[in-house]
């Protein structure tokens, strides 16, 4: 294959029919593959009328023409659906060896749709694609049954559920290799609801570039940007993702005791500097990945395995007061464990710990204590007591006591680590999301914080539309390709676009990946009018909004947001109601998937 | 209008495409994207010496009074920003650039930093050179595979996210073009240094 294997493999659990269809070619070039073919082919399958978890909904994992090429973070694979906990498109991407093991099994995506009747896995080898049973693994965690199925690196990936999954929790995760993640929007619950327990994959095929002298060229000289650039060769392999927590504390935009406050009094005890002198045991790669930011970390009390990152250390930390890295980087284990997100399961402690300083929630629950994680994520795993309404994510949660307003959520999606008061770019992000809240569809730290590519005022906000609109339909692009976003940081899309044509031999340049990422971000948009959201849901909690920052670098500021969003909706092309007008979706050749009035 | 910050990123850009000798006092002009509109320096205002007013806001789409104001290059930066995913474009008169583009077709560094930013800067040729259809089809067209590309005899065409990004690749195109010519006056034959330079030309 160069770039596309032309296969989609189509599981129903209902009847167990399995079948082969190709990949339309014409869909190839226009969504190439991941996020962006995930939601076209969703925008077919899974309609308006469709419950997420009712065996109508389909668990849609797509590879892209990059994974399994070799090409530097090829890895990486999404899974796309209906989300339970937003109601919302869901796409999430993971790395790891398992989607470049997909790929080698000769497809560009795999349909899963129906509910078995009983727990049941699926087996996808050179010998073909069968369904077993799975009743001896249903209760199982996610490293038992990793172990169990026979997880070999390079030879034989498994990706599972754990009890959070089978238990229908809306923020549970599909795990991939032991402890990776599909984290957000819960695509876990999804599986859960299908009774489908794990997928394994042996594939032998090969990516292979259709141009190896251009291929070989374009590994060359990306390899020298990601050694070049300090980020990718020097901070991310040294202190992993967390490299950011003092930089994103020491402007006033890390979320402190569910965004009351801006920066973290013990944000050094969380550091990327406090993992690497405390418990980093070494670091690890992806599939053919130079830069190795993944942590394997060990706790005084002998546990091991791999985080915290970034969004992690944040989430059981400052989101929660806690500074104790021992307890946060077990909690991440347990996560991982359970088949949790650890950024949802994070927030909604600290907007329970808030409820219940409030007085909204009996219980004792306060910030700071860190000895109530290991309880509240297992409670949380299989709705137990408090966790059942942890289970069903934040919103639902603080709306129950009667306080949806303290629900750090958009679109109910738990918000990541950035306060958006110092931020504005990122508030925008996380205000029009097509998933919610998430940093992960335009993450706007590279520009206003990291600057990269070059630095901008944060806290300004004319013009800022452009620049969200021109990351979220990068990182579409990238999820669609399928790359690692750290890539991103050294290498810019014209190389991604120069290597993609060296694997497929068609041509692309970068403004061709540019008009498939506003292709996929336009799409999933539609995706989210015809499920009824409306311009009233591109917004952030009122804190957020209303309340400025009390002390610190960013004192005094709120998000801008009305300004921005109507500059963001003439930037896009769309009315005012923020539905893309006629003449863009023309544009985009997206006709004909337009929604009714 | 124009707000403050924005202002201040519009006046120090152009002061230091000025004291850096990358065009003459009063040519070149910028213009960056908000939203569906255009905000571009006025026709004739001194890229030194910018003021608040020096700047008009036109429709990036339909047809306004602010055409009647704006830099003669309009058709140009409008024609980018419809065809690439450009956010702000700066044109000026980089000179050693503009020499160079007299006789030959591409410009390929020979140096380090601009090997690794720019690899080639293409050089497009147009026969009505300013303000004219044909110029803002070949120049968008040309900026779909690059970030920065020459118009033989006349100037740059840079576009980036921000100005100070589109400002980088002239500033870098220049210092390129210069050691190509300083290379070339001390007549000694190039010693390569970079693997795969070669394929600097398929770039």
């Amino acid at each position: 294959m160069h770039g596309w294997a032309g296969k989609i493999l189509d599981v129903d659990l209902s009847n167990g029919r399995i079948e082969t269809r190709p990949l339309d070619p014409q869909i190839a070039r226009q969504f190439l593959g991941g996020r962006g073919l995930g939601a076209r082919l969703l925008w077919d399958l899974v309609g308006p009328e469709v419950a997420p978890l009712s065996p109508e909904n389909a668990l849609i994992f797509t590879m892209g023409p990059i994974t399994a090429s070799a090409s530097q973070t090829s890895n990486r694979f999404n899974v796309s659906s209906k989300s339970p906990l937003t109601g919302t498109i869901l796409h999430a991407n993971s790395g790891g060896w398992w989607g470049m093991q997909f790929k080698r099994t000769g497809h560009d995506a795999l349909i899963v749709r129906g509910k078995a009747d009983k727990p049941t896995w699926i087996e996808i080898t050179a010998a073909g694609v069968v369904l077993k049973d799975a009743s001896d693994l249903w209760g199982k965690s996610v490293f038992e049954t990793t172990e169990a199925l026979g997880q070999n690196r390079n030879k034989r990936n498994v990706l599972c559920i754990g009890p959070a999954g089978e238990n229908l929790v809306k923020i549970a995760a599909i795990m991939n290799d032991k402890e990776r993640a599909l984290a957000r929007g819960g695509p876990g619950a999804v599986m859960g609801s299908k009774n489908l327990k794990a997928i394994v994959v042996e594939g032998s095929e090969r990516n292979q570039p259709a141009d190896k002298e251009a291929f070989k060229f374009m590994q060359y000289e990306t390899g020298k940007l990601i050694k070049a650039s300090p980020l990718t060769s020097k901070a991310l392999p040294d202190f992993g993702t967390a490299v950011v927590v003092n930089i994103v504390n020491e402007i006033g935009a890390f979320p402190t005791r569910n965004f009351q406050q801006s920066q973290f009094d013990g944000a050094d005890e969380i550091s990327g500097e406090a993992i690497t002198e405390k418990i980093l045991v070494k670091n690890q790669a992806c599939w053919a990945c130079p830069i190795s930011c993944t942590r394997i970390s060990k706790t005084a009390s002998g546990k091991e395995g791999e985080g915290p990152e970034f969004e992690t250390t944040w989430a059981f930390g400052a989101q929660c007061g806690i500074d104790d890295l021992d307890a946060i980087t077990e909690a991440n284990f347990l996560c991982n464990d359970m088949g949790l997100d650890t950024i949802s399961m994070g927030n909604i402690i600290g907007c329970a710990m808030e409820l219940a300083e409030r007085g909204l929630l009996d219980s004792d629950l306060r910030f700071g204590q860190a000895d109530k994680l290991q309880n509240l994520i297992r409670a949380t795993a299989y709705r137990d007591g408090l966790g059942d309404e942890m289970a069903e994510g934040s919103y639902r949660m603080a709306e129950k006591h009667g306080a949806p307003e303290l629900s750090m959520t958009a679109k109910k999606l738990e918000l990541p680590a950035y306060d958006p008061r110092g931020m504005q770019g990122q508030g925008l992000v996380f205000a029009t999301g097509n998933r919610g809240a998430c940093h992960e569809e335009g993450n706007m730290l590279g520009p206003e914080v990291l600057a990269l590519p070059r630095l901008i005022d944060r806290f300004a906000t004319q013009g800022k539309a452009g620049i969200v609109s021109v990351h979220q339909n990068s990182a579409a692009v990238i999820d669609s390709l399928v790359y690692c976003k750290f890539a991103n940081m050294a290498v810019a899309e014209e190389f991604f676009a120069r290597t993609l044509t060296a694997v497929t031999g068609q041509p692309f340049s970068a403004d061709d990946l540019m008009r498939v990422g506003e292709r996929v971000w336009n799409l999933e948009r539609l995706y989210n009018l015809r499920e009824g959201f409306t311009k009233e849901d591109d917004t952030l909690p009122d804190r957020l909004i209303n309340d400025p920052i009390a002390e610190g670098p960013s004192a005094g500021f709120t998000v801008k947001l009305a300004p921005m969003l109507q500059e963001y909706y003439q930037f896009r092309g769309w009315n005012e109601d923020g539905v893309p007008k006629p003449e863009k979706l023309k544009e985009l050749e997206l006709e004909g998937l337009e929604i009714g009035d | 209008m124009i707000d403050e910050r924005l202002f201040e990123e519009f006046r120090t850009i152009g002061r230091d495409i000025l004291v850096t000798g990358l065009t003459s006092s009063h040519g070149g002009n910028m213009s960056v994207r908000v939203g569906d509109k255009i905000i571009i320096k006025r026709r004739g205002a001194q890229l030194g010496q910018l003021k608040p007013t020096d700047f008009v806001e036109t429709s990036l789409y339909g047809r306004d009074s602010g055409i009647a104001r704006a830099s003669t290059e309009l058709i140009v930066h409008r024609a980018i920003y419809h065809n690439t995913s450009a956010l702000a474009v700066i044109h000026s008169h980089p000179r050693t650039a503009i020499a160079l583009s007299l006789s030959r077709d591409e410009i390929i560094p020979i140096d380090v930093e601009g090997s690794y930013l720019l690899r080639k800067i293409p050089v497009v040729s147009v026969e009505f050179a300013s303000g004219s259809t044909q110029m803002a089809d070949t120049v968008s067209a040309a900026l779909k595979q690059y970030k920065i590309i020459m118009q033989r005899g006349h100037g740059c065409f840079s576009t980036g996210q921000t100005l100070e990004e589109a400002y980088h690749w002239i500033s870098t195109l220049e210092e390129i073009s210069d050691i190509i010519l300083e290379h070339k006056l001390l007549g000694e034959p190039l010693i390569e240094y970079r693997k795969h330079s070669e394929s600097y030309k398929k770039w």
